[in-house]
């Protein structure tokens, strides 16, 4: 009895730290004055906020530039408890840096009451599954990691939502959150805002203090919700949702993704 | 007559651009002795009721690197205007007393409306602080004679206009 759950206890552990894990993209600044500069963006997972734990692979890293076109770094290496990426500023508009975006695809299963899983669609599930699994559910989950930065003027191109999974869109330009300020945000799931998704929002340095201090918001009815940034500084927020989907790879969609901001000093 | 309306005219056209009806700003910038000095980068702009910048009075700077320092300046004014931005800098400036204007125009050149605006001051010194001040004042003919206490990077600011 006690090892079993034991086990339990381990494989809930596992579980849990696997999805606690939040991926990262912060930038050395968010605000730019010139045009032919950089920005050096750390790329992270981490457990508190910003406190880099693991460097992630850089071949998923990519830039946005203000025209929509998609560039790579100048530079990234894989560190082990950062990656990082030189990331050339030509021309004036808002870049997006994002990681992630790939879709993958796992599969649910329990065998005998117990609980198993194994990375594959639909399609590997149906060769690979043992035959007297039951409670077969694929998901196709997708994260990503955001920031954007601004250099001269701010731009919107990168910040048109597609209609496609999980998004977000704010009542201003990143570049124009400051501390004191609200900010509404509407999240919409294949273009449609979505009642109760949940999302957090923390801020720097989490590590030296007692209470983290997260706000736990929720959509409303109209796919919005709205926060405060009480003081300057570097915030990152996150959220994720499911839905049912309509596809021969998968049952369900499993969106999630982070944005690391800053509000500035009014 | 004729001469004499002509000569009015003329006196009336100069004295247009009279400066007495302008707003008159004494600025401060304190000598500071702690640590490395370097002369800050500082913003002079008035903004409206809704503080949206309506007028960039001057901005000494160096670098474009460092202008986004001036956080609230940068925001509001300096990065959708580079061309402005560029016509109204100057050289950065030491410890001591300056005095700047405000002739009631914005940056087309326009005469605002009466209304309440804020004069808004940035300063950012590299290895140093950064300091805002705002300061509400009511443009509508009336006398103006306000004065701001000073703080770490900005000195004592006064503003003043004299009654027609």
């Amino acid at each position: 009895m006690k090892t079993v759950r034991l086990l339990t206890l381990t494989s809930l552990f596992a579980a849990s730290t696997a999805l606690a894990h939040t991926m990262n993209v912060l930038p050395s600044h968010y605000v730019q004055s010139k045009t032919g500069g950089f920005v050096t963006v750390d790329l992270f997972a981490s457990n508190m906020t910003f406190q880099a734990d693991k460097g992630v692979g850089v071949e998923g890293f990519k830039v946005v530039l203000p025209d929509g076109s998609i560039a790579k770094p100048t530079a990234a290496v894989q560190g082990k408890r950062k990656s990082m990426a030189d990331v050339e500023l030509t021309v004036a508009g808002t870049y997006r840096l994002e990681m992630g975006g790939q879709p993958r695809y796992f599969t649910s299963y329990k065998v005998g009451g117990e609980q198993k899983r194994l990375m594959g669609d639909k399609q590997k599930a149906a060769k690979e599954l043992p035959k007297d699994a039951t409670d077969v559910v694929t998901t196709q989950g997708r994260n990503r990691a955001l920031a954007f930065v601004t250099v001269n003027g701010p731009t919107d191109t990168v910040l048109k939502t597609t209609g496609q999974g999980l998004e977000f869109s704010f009542d201003r330009h990143p570049a124009d959150i400051v501390a004191g300020e609200a900010v509404t945000a509407t999240l919409t799931l294949n273009g449609k805002p979505v009642e109760g998704i949940k999302a957090d929002l923390s801020f720097d340095g989490e590590l030296y203090r007692n209470d983290p201090a997260r706000q736990h918001l929720v959509t409303d009815k109209a796919g919005k919700f709205s926060f405060t940034p009480a003081n300057a500084g570097r915030y990152l927020l996150e959220a994720s949702a499911e839905a049912p989907l309509k596809s021969d790879k998968a049952d369900k969609m499993r969106e999630g993704f982070t944005l690391s901001f800053e509000a500035a000093l009014p | 007559m004729k001469k004499i309306s002509v000569a009015l005219v003329l006196m009336s056209g100069l004295v247009l651009p009279a400066t007495a009806s302008d707003l008159e700003i004494a600025l401060q910038l304190p000598k500071i002795s702690e640590g490395q000095y370097h002369r800050p980068y500082v913003a002079v702009w008035v903004e409206d009721s809704s503080e949206k910048s309506v007028r960039l009075i001057e901005i000494w700077r160096e670098k474009p690197d460092w202008i986004k320092d001036l956080r609230r300046f940068w925001r509001k004014t300096g990065r959708a205007d580079q061309p402005l931005v560029d016509a109204r800098t100057g050289a950065t400036k030491g410890p001591g007393q300056y005095r700047l204007r405000w002739d009631g125009k914005d940056d087309q050149g326009a005469t605002v409306a009466n209304g309440e605006y804020q004069l808004v001051i940035e300063a950012a010194r590299e290895h140093g602080g950064r300091q805002l001040v705002k300061q509400k004042f009511n443009w509508d003919g009336t006398a103006v004679a306000l004065s701001v206490a000073a703080g770490n990077e900005i000195g004592q600011v006064q503003l003043s206009r004299k009654a027609p």
